[in-house]
Parts: structure tokens; sequence; C-alpha cells
């Protein structure tokens, strides 16, 4: 953290420069102003690109990005699953969605987006990796932008402390609102109660109402251990979307999968930039933080779980919810069959 | 005052009678009157304003306690309790300086539960109501006596019923929660039509969280405090501002001190008797059997009287000798038997206090237990509240009963309602009075408030041998104080399973209480939150 080396920074810049190449998506992110972004934790490897683009390029730019060729190293079809590493969390975040297809994939122009990221308590800073890392969920809110959505909301219903004090003490308000998007308040008057046939133990619950009318919602939890021999992943985060959590908690893995069989998230993205191995949801001590610099994105949430539990050496098997969930058909655990792309960006 | 405001009516009303018709309502305007009410709506309007920022994550502390900072009474109560002076205290001096020098001017002027009660006056209900005695205004001043006496014995029990306490704890204890309520009920009935969902969504970014709390908060004893606070409302039946004439402590405190205030009403020689000063008088203190003169100790600088006399009669002038002692001012006899009987009640609410050391669930806010040895009684807490209208989560509750009489109002966490949140400080910092410590957010994390015991008879993995852990997922702790053991059960049908099963580490609890909350046993929490052992002296 902190300070960067030459080599570093060449490195960064090399990527960054290889990835104007892959088309005209990157374009979009070279409008982003270098004082919008504290250096520390983001590579800006975008600055070197003329100024002249505008922060939102016109709309009439993004079909053309369908319609590029794909250059030559990036193989038909998009992988299922993209994880990629080494490198700062924007752009981790960005060779990811890049990998599977680009941000236009899964946001289409003037579609209201929401982003759920893990917000959970308004204890700590980003650093004690209880709550997304901000950079990821500015970068994805600034995708979303680039990618022509109409507007981009990000909430989540912490359970210890207030909604705005967690947004603030996340880190996460300053770089959505940076992003231009909005931090909205999850206000108690939009729960809905929604019935969830395909069901097993949670058939009916109360619903943020904004999410189950959203054009797109894209999931981003951090990765963390929860509860001794436990994960809190993607599937599991989706709980920051319904009122009554601790009905949940008797059965607790059939109840996420429950959940997640009535929410779909279009695109999962699970920050292991820096992942917590104990003590957690909550956390609160930086030994039990561990900095991965990784990011797993891809549009099937079971799927970004299952690889998501190597990062703490399980297997998919060891986590029942994702037993259950690939079980109902939300998804697929079988990492081996996956077409999965692995991008080391500091090789 | 040398141009006093005439009146154009003034040639064609010889006797004042047909003026008298139009009061009957109560009402007298001119420059005075609409200057003295645009004072008195701006401070209302300021302290609830006030009130409403402290709930947004509290506000910057030392800006919205200077209500209650500046109320004489409670800061002369509390430096006569604790035998403490606080730097931030001396914004009552400026009150005082203002009762020296204009009387009672905050009760007419200031005060906002005055204010309130003149925006209600129930005019129409009284015309009929029999006198009520002049006598009675002794009992504010035997009020006052009972709280400094109770003071100098250590216990401020009775602020409970100072002004400023009494309407911030309704506000914050009943009227904010029923608002909440209501609003977030109209809420989600209008959500329903799709039309109203643009507008709700505005109406809402604008609300929440500025006004209404994202996270609804609930007090237990809301009703009661509302009762009570109606009960001063309702008395302007009796007598418009029946609480400022005869009860309030704070009138009764200011009350005495005017006895040496400066500008004094004074009533002029070409007085023809017409009474619609008497008629007018909020306080009923104008005595036409004694030309018109009035007590400076229940004035309360309304001018009223000044706008109202069709002959210019009424001036305020300086005096510089004190007032003389009333027949309703308490003399020597009856301050001593006030003096006695506090000193007897005390001594018998401490003993009860004793008794009150089992009560297992008295949990105070953190940093009341280390750095006050008076923890039962909180002698040092004035009741203001301001704590329980910052608390986030709702946990600050006030105590009714729970810890005896002499607990009455002070703060007590109660963790089935709200927990006391890791990542807040709020209370401390709020405290007009630091009874509460202004602890910043790394001390106040590691202050013990209380400890959590698992009911194992009533626990879900313990009991039912199905898997739960809300307890340790929710526990803010950087190391869990409740540590999951795997372990073989066997369960209720005979069968063997593996579960993970609670433990606490007591070593590391603070006793915030979150497990207790959030526990999704119905009823009583099979985790609770107990109080830690007493150090106190009995």
């Amino acid at each position: 953290m902190g300070k960067y080396s030459r080599r570093n920074f060449l490195k960064v810049a090399a990527v960054g420069a290889g990835a104007l190449t892959l088309g005209s998506i990157l374009d979009a992110c070279g409008q982003t102003s270098p004082t919008s972004i504290p250096s520390t934790d983001t590579a800006l490897p975008s600055t070197q690109q003329p100024a002249t683009l505008s922060p939102f390029p016109p709309e009439t730019l993004q079909p053309a990005t369908n319609t590029a060729p794909p250059p030559t190293n990036t193989p038909l079809p998009p992988p299922d699953l993209v994880v990629t590493s080494g490198g700062e969390p924007e752009l981790l975040v960005r060779q990811a969605i890049l990998a599977l297809g680009g941000m236009e994939k899964f946001v289409p122009i003037g579609s209201n987006v929401i982003v759920k990221p893990n917000i959970c308590v308004a204890y700590h800073t980003y650093e004690y990796a209880a709550t997304t890392n901000p950079w990821v969920v500015g970068t994805l809110v600034k995708m979303c932008f680039e990618a022509g959505a109409g507007s981009v909301k990000v909430m989540d219903s912490p359970f210890g402390g207030t909604q705005q004090k967690a947004y603030e003490i996340s880190g996460i308000k300053e770089q959505v609102e940076a992003a231009g998007g909005v931090m909205a308040t999850m206000s108690p008057y939009k729960y809905v109660r929604t019935q969830i046939p395909a069901a097993k133990v949670l058939k009916s619950t109360d619903v943020y109402e904004d999410i189950l009318n959203a054009d797109v919602l894209i999931n981003v939890p951090i990765a963390k251990q929860h509860g001794s021999s436990w994960l809190s992943l993607g599937m599991k985060n989706l709980m920051g979307v319904i009122q009554n959590r601790s009905a949940l908690h008797i059965s607790l893995s059939q109840c996420i999968a429950d959940l997640n069989a009535l929410i779909k998230p279009q695109l999962t993205v699970v920050d292991a930039v820096r992942i917590l191995t104990a003590n957690g949801p909550t956390g609160g001590n930086l030994a039990d933080v561990r900095k991965m610099d990784t990011v797993i994105a891809s549009p099937d949430i079971v799927a970004a779980d299952s690889y998501a539990t190597s990062l703490f050496g399980f297997t998919p098997e060891d986590l029942a919810f994702i037993v259950i969930g690939a079980s109902m058909g939300l998804g697929r655990s079988d990492l081996q069959n996956l077409n999965i792309r692995s991008i080391r960006l500091d090789a | 005052m040398p141009d006093l405001p005439q009146f154009n009516m003034l040639k064609l009303i010889p006797s004042g009678l047909t003026k008298r018709k139009k009061l009957r309502g109560g009402r007298v305007s001119g420059p005075w009157v609409i200057f003295r009410k645009s004072i008195q709506y701006t401070a209302l309007f300021l302290f609830i304003a006030l009130f409403v920022w402290s709930r947004q994550d509290g506000g910057p502390a030392n800006l919205i306690n200077i209500p209650m900072r500046m109320d004489p009474l409670l800061i002369l109560a509390h430096l006569a309790a604790s035998r403490t002076i606080l730097a931030g205290s001396a914004l009552a001096l400026i009150v005082i300086l203002l009762t020296v020098v204009f009387g009672r001017a905050w009760c007419g002027w200031l005060c906002p539960l005055g204010t309130i009660l003149d925006l209600i006056p129930f005019n129409r209900q009284r015309k009929k109501r029999p006198a009520i005695p002049d006598g009675m205004r002794r009992i504010k001043f035997d009020f006052v006596i009972v709280i400094f006496v109770a003071a100098l014995l250590g216990n401020l029990t009775l602020l409970f019923f100072d002004p400023l306490t009494l309407l911030q704890r309704t506000l914050t204890v009943s009227i904010w929660p029923a608002l909440d309520r209501i609003v977030t009920s109209l809420e989600i009935g209008l959500a329903k039509f799709p039309v109203f969902a643009e507008p709700l969504g505005v109406f809402d970014y604008w609300i929440r969280p500025a006004i209404l709390p994202v996270q609804p908060v609930y007090f237990q004893d809301g009703l009661l405090f509302a009762i009570i606070f109606s009960g001063v409302v309702l008395l302007n039946m009796l007598a418009a501002r029946f609480w400022c004439r005869y009860v309030c402590p704070l009138g009764g405190t200011l009350g005495w001190l005017s006895k040496i205030s400066i500008f004094r009403r004074k009533v002029g020689i070409e007085c023809k008797g017409c009474t619609l000063c008497t008629d007018i008088c909020p306080t009923g203190t104008i005595n036409p059997l004694q030309d018109f003169s009035s007590d400076p100790s229940e004035c309360t600088m309304c001018m009223d009287c000044l706008e109202v006399c069709p002959r210019g009669q009424t001036r305020f002038v300086p005096v510089f000798s004190p007032e003389k002692w009333t027949g309703y001012d308490p003399d020597a006899k009856e301050a001593f038997l006030a003096l006695g009987a506090t000193v007897a009640a005390i001594a018998i609410l401490n003993s009860e206090q004793a008794a009150k050391r089992q009560s297992p669930f008295l949990i105070r806010p953190p940093g009341v237990r280390e750095f006050n040895s008076d923890v039962v009684a909180f002698t040092k807490c004035t009741r203001c509240n301001e704590c329980i209208r910052v608390c986030p989560t709702g946990g600050l509750q006030p105590a009714v009963l729970e810890v005896g009489v002499a607990g009455l109002g002070s703060p007590i966490l109660t963790p089935r309602l709200g927990y006391c949140d890791y990542s807040c400080n709020a209370c401390g910092q709020v405290c007009p009075v630091q009874a509460i410590p202004p602890l910043d957010l790394e001390a106040k994390r590691s202050q013990v408030i209380g400890l959590a015991y698992i009911d194992e008879n009533r626990c879900i993995p313990w009991s039912d041998g199905k898997p739960c852990f809300v307890c340790e997922e929710m526990c803010p702790m950087p190391e869990k104080a409740i540590l999951l053991v795997e372990t073989n059960v066997v369960g209720p049908d005979g069968s063997n399973a593996t579960l993970k099963l609670p433990h606490m580490r007591r070593d590391l609890c603070i006793g915030c209480g979150i497990c207790e909350y959030k526990c999704p046993v119905s009823g009583d929490a099979a985790i609770r939150v107990y109080m830690p052992q007493v150090s106190v002296p009995f």
C-alpha cells in the first residue's frame, strides 16, 4: 500500500496501455480526472490517455463496442467466470468486466442500475475488510455510466450502526458520489412482501422494492469469513435487501438459497482485494485481514461464490448454501467444468 | 418607556368595556406582542431544530445541548449535587443575567414549553372554571426548595419536572416516534398507488434521515410520558399557563431571582381601573385590589398589559430595591418543613436504592460505571435525556421505576429495544454535565457496560439442536466474545448431530447488547446482558 515503485507503475501503465488496444470500451475510462481518485488505492493508467473525451461518452459510441472485432487475445465465447489479480482495485475490476464481454453486456443503455455492496457495519474503515472496497464499488458505478446506464444507485442496510454512518465510514459513499452515483437511503416504507414460489423454507419475505424494480442488479460482496467455518460471499450478501433477517437464521443456508431464487443479480463481482479470514463478518483486527488483490466476476452468482471459497482453502462442497443453490439450479458450482479465465495483472 | 403605542380607538372607548369584549379570546396585539411572539416562535423553532439535528447521528454535541446548558435550574442543581464546576455550564449565567435585568423574561419570551402552553391556551374551556387561590403559587417555590435540598443530598430525580427536560423527553420518547409511525404508515399506504411513487421518493429523500430515522426506534414508556406531558398542557384549562404559575420549578427559581430584577412593571397614577390588564395577564398576577400592581416573581414580562392598557399607564421601569416577600412565598416555617420532608424522603429513597442494587439489568451508558461511583442512583444525571435522543438505536430508554423512584428518567440501556452501537460515542459527547463521560470512540469501545450470558435452556442450538449463530455474527468485538464450538449433540429425537454451540468469552465481552437485540428467540432473548459486578459501597 501507499507508494509506487517505478517498476510497479510501469507494469500498471503497460497493462493499461495494453488494455487500450482491446477496444473502444476503455476509451470511456479516459475521462477519469486524476483528482477524483485517491492515488493510494488506485492505478491510473488511463490518465495517460488524451483528455479530450467527455465524462460520459455519447451513446452512439456504445453500440460500436459490441460490434468491434474481438482482439486476438479474447477467445470466443466469453468465459463463465473471470478472476483478475495482482493490481489495483480499479484495474482489477475493469479487466475482469472487460474479459466477461464488457459492462455493455450487462447494462443496457438508459437502464436503472442498483449496485449492492456489503456495508454490514459502521464500525471500521475498508482496510478492515468488513465492507466492500470503495474503489471496487466506485469503478463499477463509473463503468455502468460508461456503458450508458440511466441511473446508478448504491445501497445496503447495515446491521450494526446507522446506514448513513456506515456509508460514510466504509468510504463507499465518497467513491460512489465521485463516480456520479447515488448512495440511496433504504427507507422503511419501501419493503414489500414478496412470495418466493421456488423456496423451500423462506416462502415469503419483505424485500426492498427498488431491488425488485431495478433493471440491473450488480452484487458486489466482499469475501469474508463468517461464523467459524462459514463464508459470507455473493449469495449471502443479498440478505441486505430484506427486512427481517433474524428470521432467516434458523436454517440459514436454505434461506439464503431461497432468497437467491427470487433475487438474481445480472452480475456478481466478489471483492477479494482484502479478505477477512477470522472474526467476521464484523472484523476489527488487521491481523485477520489478508491482502489478495483479487476480483472475481461472473454473471453466475453460485459460480462466483464457488470460486471464492478457494481463497479461504475451502471447496464449494464445504458450504451448504452453495450446494443447495446449485441443486436448486441457481447456478453452477462445478468449477472444473466452467470456462474460467484467470488474469494476472502483475505477471 | 417613553413612547408607548397609542390605540386609535382610545377616545371611543371611555370605559374599556367594548374592548374587553374584543379580548374574550384572550388575544391582544401590538408591536411589543408581535416582537415577543416572534422571539418565542424562533426559540421554539430552534429548540426543535436542535432536537431534529441531533437525530442524524449526533450532530455537533456542543451545539445541540445548548438549551440544557442554558437552564439555570438544571445547572445549579447539578452544581449542588456534584460539587463540580463545568466550563460549559457557564451558559446558564446568560439566563441568570437576563432574569436579573428583565425578571422572568425567560418564561414569557424564550421557554419552549411556555410557548407551547401559549399556543394551546384552552381559553374557551376555561371561562367557567372557579378561580384558583393565589396560595397555590407557593407550590413552585416549595418545589425549588425540595429540588435544591435533594440536590445537596445527592439526588436530582425531580429535575424530571424541569420544563426543558420534560419537553425534550416527550419529544424524544413520545412525539417523534409517533410522528415516524404516522409518516411511515402513510408512506406504506400511498406507495400502493403507482401514481405516488415518484413524489413519495422525493418526500422521503428529504425527511430521511434528516428529520425521521431510517431505522425506526421504539420507546417502551412513550404513552406514559405522553400522558404526563398532556397533563401539563391540559392544566391550561384551569388557568392560563397553570404550569408556569403554580408548578414549574424553573419558573420558581427564576421567580425568586426576579425579586431583585431591574425592570419591573409599574402602573401610572392615571389608571382608571378598567381591569383590561387583569383580564389579559397570562399569569393572573395583576391585582385590582392593590392598585393593579403585580408580583415580579410571577410576571413573565409578556407585555400584553402594556399593549392593552388604553391609557398607557403600564410601564416597565428600572427599580433598584428588592421586591417584598408576598403571602404565597414560603415563610421560614414552610421552608423548614419542605427541607425536613426532603431529607426524610431522600433517606427512604436511598434505602430503596440499596434494595434496587439487586436489579440484574441495570445497564448504564458507556463510561458511567467506571467514572461514577453512583451507578444505581446516577446522581450526576440531570434527566435531560440528551443521551436518549442521540442514541441511534433507541437502546437508551428513560427509566420509570426500573431502578427505583430515584432513577426516574435516567437512561438505561435496554438491549432488546436497541444495542450500544460500536461505532457511536454520542451519548458521552452530548451529555451537558458529563454524567456520561465524554470518551473518544476508542476509549468508549473498551468500556464494559454489562456482560452477556447465554440461556442454554432457550438458545436454539443448545436446546433445540438446530444451527444458529446470530449472536456470534453480530458481536462487534475485534476478537469475538462469543466462541462457536463444534460439538456432538444428541437431538430431542435422539439423533446425533454436530452443531456449533455458542460459548461466552466474558473476558472479551463489553455488554453492548447487540447479541441480545438480534437474538431470533421470541420474547426475552436467549442471550442477555446483565449488570457487571457492582463496585458501589453500600
